[in-house]
């Protein structure tokens, strides 16, 4: 095995270690969110949907937030591994935008009334992640690497301008997705028990982002190492 | 008087499982790919 295939190998096996601890407080947060955090009076255990919807949309926010910076440093430093970061947290934020785009619509057709409604806070939320599925596309569709990863860079910094919209969204048009409750000027609005739950549920997901991206990485440079081997 | 919390815990427990599928599924889609990319090609 040549050095760098060593270097990406390594990668990937951390990233599966990152992930699979944080699978396992996943886990975690399953059984204390249903089993022993307080059923919320007026929504019922719907509303439990929150402690998987809420953190799935902070880390797909997350992750489209460091594709915009990580691109422009990209356009900047014409590093490639800042382009491989960018496609990996790409793609894993699309994973989180799936999750947060269908707990979303389970809670809301028993709170609402509806799956949908094309409110300010869920258009643009669908219209990010079509931005990035197409950035994905566009990313299959160009071979050549420089210039895949300057387009690319470019549609990533313009995902980048969406993402204080959809934050403020609930401030700036009438929607009726809920205000925040955490991530707000004032303290939070939630009981403890609620709050505890949710913030457990926070750095879990937090760190099944940093392994799936870590081992995406990972592909990235093994196959970046394998491309050199045979151009070689 | 107390309010009787609505009977609608089947959604959460599809929103759940909903969670699980994707997460998981796209966990053993990265193993599959770290696989191929460390034994040759993908």
């Amino acid at each position: 095995m040549s050095p760098d295939l060593a270097r990406a190998n390594a990668v990937v096996r951390r990233g599966f270690w990152i992930s699979a601890l944080a699978f396992l407080g996943i886990a975690g947060v399953y059984v204390l969110a249903l089993g022993f955090t307080p059923v919320e009076a007026r929504q019922g255990v719907a509303q439990k949907i929150f402690y998987l919807h809420v953190p799935a949309a902070w880390c797909a926010l997350l992750a489209f937030s460091l594709v915009g910076i990580v691109s422009a440093l990209y356009l900047w430093l014409h590093d490639p591994r800042l382009d491989l970061f960018a496609a990996s947290s790409a793609e894993v934020g699309v994973t989180f935008s799936a999750v947060m785009l269908t707990t979303g619509p389970i809670w809301a057709k028993p709170i609402w009334g509806t799956w949908w409604t094309w409110d300010a806070r869920l258009t643009l939320t669908l219209f990010l992640f079509f931005l990035f599925v197409g950035y994905l596309a566009l990313r299959a569709a160009i071979h050549d690497r420089q210039e895949r990863a300057r387009f690319s860079a470019v549609v990533g910094i313009m995902g980048l301008l969406l993402v204080p919209f959809i934050h403020l969204s609930v401030y700036l048009f009438r929607t009726l997705h809920p205000q925040p409750v955490v991530l707000k000027p004032s303290a939070p609005s939630l009981p403890p028990e609620m709050l505890r739950t949710l913030l457990i549920s926070f750095a879990m997901f937090s760190l099944l982002y940093l392994g799936f991206v870590t081992v995406r990485y990972g592909i990235g440079l093994a196959l970046e190492a394998r491309e050199l081997r045979d151009a070689g | 008087m107390p309010v009787e919390p609505p009977a609608n815990g089947g959604y959460a427990v599809a929103a759940y499982i909903v969670a699980a599928v994707i997460l998981l599924g796209y966990g053993i889609g990265l193993w599959r790919r770290a696989r191929k990319a460390m034994n040759g090609g993908e």
